[in-house]
């Protein structure tokens, strides 16, 4: 209270009606926590997404990634939660190349946005910047930032603050299918990053509900949530078959190996990976505006 | 006097038993877990598996597995090793592709070769464990 007091009158404001918004929260959906968190583990870790990229082949362009400096820009809790999940798909996109250096700009960002969401304890940026500073830390570091994220996730969970959690998520996979966009835009001969955006389809319909929980009473969640219908009609074009056929099992050296003898086909076209391209761009320039 | 005796008596006993009764912490497990995820596997995610003493008949989770990528679940018990945990894991149908007691021998971790993208279940449940108590580490390569 003393800092507010000792403030200008907008940053009093500003900060006041930031704080009545954690406070606040926001009206809790009709439907169960349980059912809303089973549904959050169903949105995948961007660095699995991600890990896709580097085997491909693709090359690294810091060039389509959010700019680390617009921290500054993003005062509401809204900003602050979306961006913590871009910047933070962006800050395993630069670790799974191995640009530390790089990684630690977007490790700034993570931590101050986390600080200001009342998130920061999971990050010890003194760990992370030695880890950072050597690549033969790399797998360290990036068991580090999933171990720190899926805190993050869980402590909002547990807090009641499973909006805050979409949000995060959201972002952070959005973040994640624009990056392996590019790169297929990039490299059209790399089927796998076609089909793993195709793929997506799948989790877009899980997002798609769990916002509309809050949609009703949230009105930013309501607001992304009508601009991403827009991305589900460009997910509509994209199909996804299935032939089922019995597993096979061996046990080998104790541990039980399976073998998945069903099987999936994405059908995706270079023309539908611009297609949800070009809706990301629009909603993700709005999002870090 | 002798009830006052008697009450001290109940309330005593009552409070060693409860003190004997390990508080189940997943956490520890987990500890334990990540690290024993094989050579290549990236972890992703970490389960807690708490049976609330026996009142939870399973813990179930689940995660968007993805056509090409190798996928590990292994166990961790507070009894030792997988002792008294049983992993099962199903596709988004809920068909039941393979479970961790084979010819009645329990193994202590599963590897999945995704070849369908979709939701797959987790589930853990309970096979003469005395402590219900254990966690679990999901990691994957390609």
């Amino acid at each position: 209270m003393l800092w507010l007091v000792s403030c200008g009158s907008d940053k009093k404001d500003e900060a006041e009606a930031f704080l009545d918004e954690l406070e606040e929260g926001v009206d809790a959906p009709a439907i169960s926590e349980e059912t809303i968190n089973d549904i959050l583990q169903q949105i995948p870790a961007p660095l699995e997404i991600s890990m896709l990229m580097r085997e491909s082949g693709a090359d690294y362009d810091r060039t389509i990634l959010s700019d680390p400096d617009n921290v500054s820009n993003y005062n509401t809790t809204f900003k602050r939660a979306i961006n913590l999940g871009i910047y933070g798909t962006d800050l395993i996109y630069t670790n799974i190349f191995g640009k530390n250096q790089e990684g630690l700009s977007y490790m700034k960002s993570v931590k101050e946005l986390a600080d200001d969401l009342n998130i920061g304890q999971f990050f010890n940026l003194k760990l992370v910047g030695r880890l950072a500073t050597n690549n033969d830390n790399l797998d360290s570091l990036m068991l580090i930032t999933t171990q720190n994220f899926n805190a993050i996730n869980k402590y909002l969970q547990e807090n009641r603050r499973a909006n805050l959690s979409i949000l995060f998520l959201v972002g952070g996979w959005m973040e994640a299918v624009h990056i392996n966009c590019k790169m297929s835009m990039d490299n059209p001969e790399v089927g796998s990053l076609a089909e793993r955006i195709g793929e997506q389809k799948i989790i877009l319909e899980n997002i798609m509900l769990l916002m509309s929980f809050y949609a009703e009473t949230d009105p930013n969640i309501k607001e992304l949530h009508e601009d991403m219908k827009k991305l589900q009609e460009a997910y509509g074009n994209i199909q996804i078959t299935y032939t089922y056929a019995e597993p096979t099992t061996e046990v080998v050296d104790g541990v039980l190996v399976i073998k998945d003898n069903s099987t999936s086909t994405v059908h995706i076209t270079q023309d539908n990976v611009k297609e949800i391209d070009s809706v990301i761009n629009t909603i993700r320039n709005k999002l870090t505006s | 006097m002798k009830i006052l005796k008697y009450i001290f008596i109940v309330v005593a006993f009552t409070f060693v038993r409860e003190e004997g009764k390990a508080q189940c912490s997943p956490t520890d497990q987990l500890k334990v877990c990540i690290p024993k995820l094989a050579g290549g596997f990236n972890f992703l995610k970490s389960y807690e598996i708490n049976g609330r003493d026996g009142r939870l008949e399973k813990v179930e989770y689940s995660y968007p597995f993805a056509k090409g990528t190798q996928y590990m679940v292994n166990l961790c018990s507070s009894e030792g090793e997988a002792n008294g945990l049983v992993v099962t894991l199903y596709d988004s149908s809920r068909k039941q592709l393979a479970t961790s007691v084979v010819n009645g021998q329990h193994v202590s971790a599963i590897v999945f070769t995704c070849q369908s993208t979709g939701i797959y279940y987790i589930t853990y449940t309970f096979d003469n464990s005395t402590q219900y108590c254990g966690g679990s580490a999901l990691g994957f390569k390609r």
